[in-house]
């Protein structure tokens, strides 16, 4: 039976509270089911104690969570729009991350900060944004971006296991997304990227949504006769550089693709990190495909002609190819 | 004091581009006008170059294996006599010479560093690896960029013979030309006859016993020389060279003084045709010491241009390996050559009885702006009667 992303979310969430009594949730509106209903009927089947609502502060609901992880607790927190975040920082990168570090190891804080990211459906410019870079830049901080349902089940629970800062973020266009989930399937690791689809041509290196973007992306090229190899990054910090080179090595071209700007990006990370580590693996310039540098616009035509899609993958890997337009 | 300027002076008829073979002097040492100073190889031999003074070597223009046409200066000569008109006595004492040719190792280097050859990183590992030129590898990436693929179709492709693109030698460019001549310009007919070489052999046998054991051994080309320089003599009209455009009045037939044959001779880069004057003249055993002298300084490319020219008709001679017939092309200005099959045991009628003697297919072509069928047949059967006779003259 297929279930959506939130179900699925939901079902993981669920099973860490019964498997774990120091799992907690907490965030704006959870005991109610949250803005998207991820937590719904949680706080009746697990009590409001270990379910809760928290005032409107991301400040301030950040320094509570480290706190009770801290001490203990093993807290997930909901902020809301990744866009948010930015009221978390302070705690996020100036606390949280530094704990375990600056207590000489003594300290550590079990805490996964969820979040949701992303453009879809008109969310405009203060609720569709792709923040992940910025954490992407904090030792100490682990950075998770599922791809698919069953994947954001197998992390999610991995993250809260995991005993370190993580944040989780997901991809509100991934939440209507329909998988089915394999019982008892092993839980994949924290900092290892999976192969989505081999291919021998050409590596398009994704993460989140744009994942499915590039799946997408290599069917058409598979019809042109391009085999692309498709890689899933799940995390985004730590980096799986060594699935990156295994690929990279094998098709000589890398194709790095995902919905931030392109600036000071993910994929620029990535990027540098091919040109010193595997420059002589390579066969054509190392691209990029990203969100157009601009706010993301209210009107739904606006926004769908700035987020990058599946066509602009295809045409990014024929340039790679050396191919003609 | 005055600097002379060493030329390459216009030795042949045709000789125009020459290359260094060897200097035979270093710069410093003294030279003597009309002494060999350096040798370069022309379109069929090497030829030695006297010093145009008596002096001092100073600079030597064009190295070894340089290029250089006739009438290029090649060398400074530093001469204490005063010369007149023909020699650059006028030239200032520190005047530049001008290079002429320059040698290979300056002039090839640089212009090779000046590309850039576009390629990716991993098309450079791999050509790295597998030994591969890069810059013999068209790249189809952008802007000609080499890429992975390039280098594995290079690496991939059969080992294709890359097609000659070796130069011509000086004497392969002269064979070229010479036989293109003869096809494109002489009307060429051919005769044949089979010689019998019964008689010769005893002879050959005899003489060679009455000759000093030091003196060359006789061969059968020996024998051939002095016959049809035997037929020439009794032939003049075909002991000549046809000169002139054959439509225009000024054609003529063009007699020749003496018995002067070609000996065509096959060396690595193709065919050396040392020419024996005189030869009615001349015993079997000066014709064997001046035929092996031709040829053994043939082989080592050490002809002198005039020892190449002059013959009316030459003689192909492919040996115990060649084959049992051939047809040779003249060799222009020359007006016939006369093509020599393989000696071999034939079964014949000889007075009625079917024996077995030693045979030779003799296949003479001629000009026919020269002579004409009869002449030809008269002169091959009379070739034939002389060498299966007994009248041969030894010393």
């Amino acid at each position: 039976m297929q279930h959506t992303f939130i179900e699925i979310l939901r079902r993981a969430l669920d099973e860490e509270l019964a498997r774990d009594a120091a799992v907690y949730l907490l965030g704006e509106d959870v005991a109610a089911g949250g803005a998207f209903g991820v937590t719904r009927g949680l706080a009746q089947k697990h009590g409001s104690a270990r379910v809760r609502n928290t005032p409107i502060s991301e400040a301030a609901i950040t320094g509570l969570a480290t706190g009770a992880a801290l001490c203990g607790l093993k807290p997930v927190l909901e902020i809301m729009f990744i866009d948010f975040a930015t009221l978390s920082m302070d705690c996020l990168v100036n606390q949280t991350a530094k704990y375990r570090y600056m207590s000489g190891g003594q300290l550590a804080v079990p805490l996964v900060v969820r979040t949701q990211a992303g453009a879809a459906g008109g969310a405009a410019a203060q609720h569709s944004q792709s923040l992940e870079a910025w954490f992407i830049h904090v030792p100490g901080l682990i950075v998770v971006a599922p791809s698919t349902p069953a994947e954001a089940y197998g992390l999610l629970k991995s993250a809260i296991r995991l005993g370190e800062p993580v944040l989780f973020v997901e991809h509100k266009r991934l939440y209507t997304m329909k998988e089915e989930l394999a019982v008892g399937a092993e839980l994949p690791p924290i900092g290892r990227a999976r192969i989505a689809k081999p291919g021998t041509d050409v590596t398009v290196i994704a993460y989140s949504a744009m994942v499915q973007s590039a799946l997408e992306a290599a069917q058409k090229l598979a019809d042109a006769g391009i085999s692309a190899e498709v890689i899933d990054l799940r995390t985004l910090l730590p980096l799986d550089m060594a699935t990156i080179a295994a690929s990279v090595s094998k098709t000589h071209r890398a194709l790095i693709a995902h919905e931030a700007v392109l600036n000071g990006g993910v994929g620029a990370e990535i990027a540098a990190r091919i040109g010193a580590e595997l420059f002589d693996e390579l066969d054509a310039p190392v691209l990029r495909v990203g969100c157009g540098f601009a706010p993301i616009p209210f009107a739904p035509q606006l926004e769908r002609a700035l987020l990058p899609g599946s066509a602009d993958l295809v045409r990014a890997v024929r340039q790679i190819m050396g191919l003609a337009e | 004091m005055t600097l002379v300027a060493q030329e390459i002076p216009k030795v042949g008829l045709v000789m125009e581009a020459v290359k260094v073979v060897r200097w035979l002097k270093n710069v410093g040492d003294t030279v003597a006008a009309g002494e060999p100073l350096l040798e370069v190889e022309t379109e069929k031999s090497v030829v030695e170059i006297e010093a145009a003074a008596t002096g001092r070597l100073t600079q030597i223009l064009v190295q070894v294996d340089g290029q250089a046409t006739v009438g290029d200066q090649v060398a400074w000569i530093e001469s204490a006599e005063a010369h007149g008109a023909g020699t650059a006595a006028a030239a200032p004492r520190r005047a530049e010479p001008k290079i002429v040719a320059p040698t290979p190792s300056t002039a090839a280097i640089p212009a090779r560093d000046g590309e850039r050859i576009r390629s990716t990183p991993v098309a450079r590992k791999l050509a790295a690896e597998r030994g591969v030129d890069l810059g013999g590898i068209a790249g189809t990436g952008p802007g000609g960029r080499v890429q992975l693929d390039d280098v594995q179709r290079a690496i991939d492709a059969p080992r294709v013979v890359a097609p000659a693109t070796q130069s011509f030698s000086p004497m392969r460019r002269a064979m070229a030309r010479a036989m293109s001549l003869s096809n494109a310009t002489i009307p060429q007919f051919t005769v044949a006859r089979s010689v019998e070489w019964t008689e010769l052999q005893a002879l050959r046998r005899e003489f060679a016993a009455r000759l000093p054991d030091a003196a060359p051994r006789l061969s059968v080309n020996d024998f051939l020389l002095q016959a049809v320089a035997r037929a020439l003599t009794e032939f003049p009209a075909l002991n000549a060279t046809f000169s002139g455009d054959a439509e225009s009045a000024d054609a003529r037939v063009v007699q020749a003084s003496g018995a002067h044959i070609g000996l065509v001779v096959a060396v690595d880069d193709g065919l050396l045709v040392p020419v024996i004057h005189d030869v009615e003249q001349l015993g079997l055993a000066e014709i064997a010491r001046r035929r092996q002298d031709c040829v053994e300084r043939g082989l080592k490319g050490r002809l002198k241009r005039e020892e190449a020219d002059g013959a009316t008709v030459s003689v192909s001679n492919l040996g115990a390996i060649g084959p049992d017939r051939f047809t040779a092309l003249i060799n222009p200005p020359q007006s016939a050559i006369l093509a020599v099959g393989r000696q071999r045991d034939c079964v014949v009628a000889r007075e009625g009885a079917v024996v077995v003697r030693p045979l030779s297919d003799l296949t003479l072509t001629v000009d026919h702006r020269v002579a004409d069928g009869r002449l030809a047949s008269q002169f091959l059967a009379r070739l034939v009667a002389i060498l299966e006779g007994r009248d041969w003259r030894l010393g």
